[in-house]
């Protein structure tokens, strides 16, 4: 909206957010600062606002945690599922959308409800199978079960994405002789990039969030960042810079991405207002 | 996601029908094939998930009826509707499920409120703004788990940033915002907020991105006091964002888990038992499958009464709209 306003108003309004998004940076901030705080600064009484850098909780980290074998798991983890996710959410989202049936909307919304059951309820029983299976402890357990939640949230998208597409080019592409495939693929696919960059980018960061699945579905060889930094939290020798310092190689990326494609990361979190 | 989307699209969609069913003979075979092509296209997504997480469910819901307990499975037997009757007569499950009831109260309430000020904040559309919504967008982005020891560590008495501070000044016990019984679960609110509130005002303002100026503009120039505007035009017509943000939002915090599990662990004294991480206490600590079944059963229940009472809701608001 753009409307002719005073300047006052306009100088009140841009204080006021330049403070709230003050606020809502203290903690990451302080996340962030503490990595670099040397240890007797971040439990000083009262605390330090000022202090010499140090890449010591770095090097603390590379001590105490096989940092790449961490974040190799939490990339297993969240790209594996965020690639299965797509490769069979896109299509059926699609064939939903294109279904001319009234069970179409129905095996929709089903997909949503899946999106909320509670966790809980799938990772008990789901926990025994893999038991049984001897699947336990490996990144094939949190995978298999993250992506349930994954497909069905990119099917929904997907599904809104594709409804809101012209069927005349496919259509077209019909008649012209293309194949069912071929205007699945080459017609209707291209068209809705930019939804499938905001699912895959909503996948990943769910993925790579998660901590539920994870801690109770992993050992400790197949462990990921999420749950390393809670089960590091209060060992001895682990200080809250060196938690600070992993938090970066657990935090960074997602805000990265979040960051450089704020487009798509918007888009996929408002599809459904307009 | 997207619901409010999903109930139009219910209404149209179907009204238009390609060309090239009407093809003659040719045409029952062509509907066959590409009704086949469809189905192939979406089997795979509907067997994966019947199988990965609807199947557990059903073990699930099985699982409920007897006691079932992973320390002793000889002692295996069928109860019925007992575990279910235990959610009512236990004193801990009781309060859980009254703490997940305020804290997902409290929680949207205040996001919604303060989301709907920062939508309103970033409605003007300048570069200035986007910046602004960029950077807000963080919290949203930060691992929930990290969220959680973010603010223990902050809000920690003895050497925290902010927990110092409110501690000498007398705010807070000496044990903390997160240690005081009282003060654990308000602060954990403050916590999910500081989380939330950013995706809340994202939609909301995508709500009142999508308004049409012209109409506002006229009001305006019929001399419509700003109340007026915003009852009048802006309400009727934001209310599919609303709906949107709060119901994604309730559904969340209702199954809040992370930021707790990774601050007070359902303490102190049990005042932030919330039911997500009963149930894993009871399933994976205590290996009482059968009851930690019940309990992640009734968030399911409840759930599904949410949603089916919000899909009235949207289509009743909606046939309204289309009256007027």
């Amino acid at each position: 909206m753009s409307r002719r306003v005073s300047a006052g108003v306009l100088i009140a309004e841009r204080t006021a957010l330049v403070a709230i998004v003050g606020v809502f940076l203290v903690p990451v901030a302080w996340l962030i600062s503490t990595a670099y705080k040397p240890g007797r600064d971040i439990f000083s009484i009262p605390p330090t606002f000022f202090f010499t850098p140090t890449l010591a909780n770095f090097r603390g980290v590379f001590r105490y945690f096989d940092l790449f074998h961490l974040v190799e798991s939490s990339l297993v983890i969240s790209l594996s599922s965020a690639a299965l996710s797509l490769l069979i959410g896109v299509p059926a989202g699609y064939a939903l959308a294109r279904a001319r049936t009234r069970w179409a909307i129905g095996v929709a919304y089903f997909f949503l409800a899946v999106r909320t059951v509670p966790p809980v309820a799938t990772l008990l029983p789901f926990y025994l199978m893999m038991r049984d299976i001897g699947l336990l402890g490996t990144w094939w357990a949190v995978i298999l079960l993250g992506t349930t939640l994954n497909t069905a949230f990119v099917v929904w998208m997907m599904f809104s994405y594709f409804r809101s597409l012209p069927k005349e080019m496919e259509e077209a592409s019909l008649t012209d002789g293309c194949t069912l495939f071929g205007s699945f693929r080459r017609v209707a696919l291209p068209l809705v990039k930019p939804g499938m960059v905001a699912s895959a980018l909503l996948c990943i960061m769910f993925a790579w969030n998660d901590f539920l699945y994870s801690a109770f579905l992993t050992r400790a060889e197949s462990t990921p960042i999420s749950v390393a930094l809670l089960t590091a939290y209060g060992t001895k020798d682990i200080t809250w810079g060196t938690l600070g310092a992993l938090s970066h190689f657990s935090t960074i990326p997602i805000v990265l991405i979040a960051l450089v494609l704020n487009r798509y990361f918007v888009q996929g979190l408002t599809r459904g207002v307009n | 996601m997207a619901l409010a989307q999903a109930d139009r699209v219910l209404d149209g969609g179907r009204t238009s029908r390609p060309a090239v069913v009407a093809r003659g003979d040719g045409g029952l075979t062509y509907r066959r094939k590409r009704q086949v092509f469809l189905i192939l296209l979406g089997a795979p997504a509907l067997v994966y998930v019947l199988l990965v997480a609807i199947w557990p469910l059903a073990r699930g819901v099985n699982y409920s009826f007897y006691d079932y307990s992973l320390l002793r499975p000889a002692r295996t037997a069928f109860v019925g509707l007992d575990n279910y009757r235990e959610l009512w007569t236990n004193d801990a499950a009781r309060s859980s499920i009254l703490t997940t009831a305020t804290f997902t109260l409290a929680a949207v309430t205040v996001e919604f409120l303060a989301g709907l000020g920062l939508a309103r904040l970033h409605w003007r559309d300048s570069l200035f703004q986007r910046v602004c919504l960029a950077l807000l967008l963080i919290p949203v982005t930060v691992t929930p788990v990290v969220v959680g020891l973010v603010f223990r560590a902050l809000l920690a008495a003895d050497y925290g940033f902010v927990g110092y501070y409110l501690s000498e000044w007398g705010l807070s016990n000496p044990r903390g915002l997160l240690g005081d019984p009282h003060s654990a679960l308000p602060t954990l609110v403050v916590v999910d907020a500081w989380q939330w509130t950013p995706l809340m005002a994202l939609i909301l303002l995508a709500g009142l991105k999508s308004l049409p100026t012209d109409i506002l503009e006229a009001a305006e120039a019929d001399g419509a006091t700003p109340f007026q505007r915003f009852r009048i035009i802006v309400l009727p017509m934001l209310l599919p964002a609303v709906f949107l943000a709060l119901v994604l939002r309730t559904m969340d915090a209702f199954r809040v888990f992370d930021i707790i599990y990774s601050t007070t662990n359902g303490g102190p004294a049990d005042a932030t038992d919330v039911l997500m991480i009963y149930a894993v206490k009871q399933g994976l600590e205590f290996f009482n499958i059968g009851f930690a079944s019940a309990i992640a059963n009734l968030m399911m229940v409840c759930i599904a009464i949410f949603s089916v009472g919000f899909i009235v809701l949207v289509r009743r608001a909606d046939k309204r709209a289309n009256e007027r």
